[in-house]
């Protein structure tokens, strides 16, 4: 196979993975229908927002496409990260690949590598709509600092979806989570809005979340003015960053423990 | 026709009362209650929050909340009735139903009883939202015409579910069409922006979904527009409900048509 890494010159995990993520290629072009989450609705949701906010300042544009580019990549790890594996239970395939060799986080990693990437893909796709429709570029003092901490943001949720992915093995329930869990998201993260908007009782709940800490900091570094939450960029910087690590650290324990307690109880293919 | 009734109401009752456990979508009871209670007051946060965003006065705010709890209708009654297709071929059942002599309009009209319920429930809870929540004016006056015009809402939109069902036949899934026009919901149909804001013949294009009449009838209700406005409101959305639906039994009637003259349709 052309494609795959010579086979003396990688570990198997990163062999998984690299197969992982040819794999989530091949099925993101076979099957359309994941263009809607990745790409279709946040486009939508990009003009619509624009539309409501636009003339509001010289920053809305920022606003429009940050958010609309933050939903793109999640709806990649919401529906990418659930969907797969979902879809090996359906298959029949989630047996054999948990009993594989390689541990199933590689796999699960070569997927969520794909969803960065198709987000951002998404992400430059939103920003091409909403900079058309409003006719002029975003006003932006550091772009090179806005598209390093715009990646930033990425990964941050990429740690939420390998999580996520992690109690898919486990849970029937991917679908729930994806379709009640979307929106709650949005509004949780303040995805497309400064998070301080909403009631100070439910900022514990947000700031459980990675990519709430990495918006605030990128909103903090790209619009002057910002009135996010009161202990600014720094601090944001530091807990969008300690906040993944928990994530990563997690989703390896949950990886570990589910697959184990899985193969004991051998209901893996239930659904 | 004294043979025929109770076979027409047993089978428009028998799938009814089948149909969420084997072919609707999204109708295990944490998807109903989920449904129904968390995705309208997100969804009207959602844009609500937008709207605060971009300095919008409380009137626009009001129009987004009211325009996002109709909307919400979409997942009850378009997702769960157009998978229905979807079900039929993945589970293998789509060859017997195809070849069985039950008269096909009770058969498909009965599965959109469930979700027509369910659509009722979403939008009644979102619009209490937005009273509640939101603080959206509202008069006591305005309940028997918001009623009538949230009845007929859900029930032109599950026509409108039923005919993507049928569109769905032909295609390998039905949840491209489902996002496909909840998306045109969200742009078209007025829900978070008058349609004069759009170009001329763009303004149209909403005309084609019962969602722009639906919103509309609510909002007039709950204006207290007069009889007259809201008479035209209830109207367009009756036809546009006898629209979907007739269009969706001749899709059904084509397509099985072509499916038992090549035997092909069952493929997904």
């Amino acid at each position: 196979m052309a494609t795959a890494l010579p086979t003396g010159l990688a570990p198997s995990g990163l062999r998984s993975t690299w197969a992982s993520v040819r794999l989530s290629v091949l099925q993101f072009l076979a099957d359309p229908q994941w263009l809607i989450p990745s790409m279709i609705a946040p486009v939508i949701f990009g003009i619509v927002s624009f539309e409501l906010v636009v003339g509001s300042g010289p920053y809305y544009l920022v606003y429009a496409i940050l958010g609309a580019g933050m939903m793109s990549m999640w709806g990649q790890t919401l529906y990418g990260s659930g969907w797969a594996t979902g879809q090996d239970r359906e298959y029949g395939t989630l047996e054999p690949t948990i009993q594989a060799p390689s541990p199933y986080l590689y796999v699960v990693l070569g997927r969520v590598l794909w969803n960065v990437i198709s987000g951002l893909i998404g992400g430059g796709i939103v920003y091409l709509v909403v900079v058309a429709a409003a006719g002029e570029l975003p006003t932006l003092d550091n772009p090179l600092l806005f598209a390093g901490l715009f990646v930033f943001v990425m990964f941050t949720l990429a740690s939420v979806g390998i999580v996520l992915a992690a109690f898919y093995v486990y849970t029937r329930y991917a679908g729930f989570i994806q379709n009640i869990g979307e929106f709650a998201f949005y509004v949780g993260t303040g995805c497309m809005f400064p998070v301080i908007f909403l009631p100070w009782w439910t900022n514990p709940v947000s700031l459980v979340f990675p990519p709430t800490w990495a918006l605030d900091a990128l909103r903090y570094a790209s619009i002057p003015g910002y009135q996010g939450f009161g202990w600014g960029f720094g601090v944001d910087l530091a807990g969008a960053a300690g906040t993944t690590a928990v994530y990563l650290i997690l989703a390896h324990q949950v990886f570990r423990r589910v697959e184990r307690h899985v193969l004991e109880v051998g209901n893996l293919s239930e659904y | 026709m004294a043979g025929a009734a109770p076979g027409f109401w047993r089978n428009f009752w028998a799938n009814a009362v089948l149909s969420p456990r084997t072919t609707l979508g999204f109708m295990r009871i944490d998807f109903v209650l989920g449904t129904i209670f968390v995705i309208p007051l997100m969804q009207m946060a959602f844009f609500a929050f937008v709207v605060q965003l971009g300095n919008g006065s409380v009137a626009e705010t009001a129009f987004v909340v009211v325009g996002n709890a109709v909307a919400t209708v979409t997942y009850p009654s378009i997702f769960s009735v157009c998978q229905t297709t979807d079900s039929e071929k993945q589970q293998g059942t789509m060859e017997h139903l195809l070849v069985s002599p039950a008269p096909r309009f009770p058969l498909y009209v009965g599965r959109g009883l469930v979700p027509i319920g369910i659509s009722l429930a979403t939008v009644t809870v979102g619009l209490v939202y937005a009273f509640t929540v939101f603080g959206v004016p509202f008069h006591l006056s305005a309940v028997g015409p918001l009623a009538i015009s949230v009845v007929l809402s859900a029930f032109a939109m599950v026509g409108f579910g039923l005919l993507l069902g049928g569109v769905a036949l032909y295609l390998r899934t039905s949840i491209i069409l489902g996002n496909i026009f909840l998306f045109i919901g969200l742009l078209f149909s007025g829900v978070n922006f008058p349609l004069s804001q759009f170009p001329g013949p763009v303004q149209y294009v909403g005309d084609l979904f019962p969602l722009t009449f639906a919103v509309d009838a609510v909002r007039d209700s709950i204006a207290g527009a007069p009889l007259r406005v809201l008479g035209l409101d209830w109207l367009y959305l009756s036809v546009s409900m006898a629209i979907a639906i007739g269009l969706a039994l001749g899709l059904w009637r084509t397509f099985e048509r072509r499916a038992l003259t090549t035997g092909s349709i069952a493929r997904f």
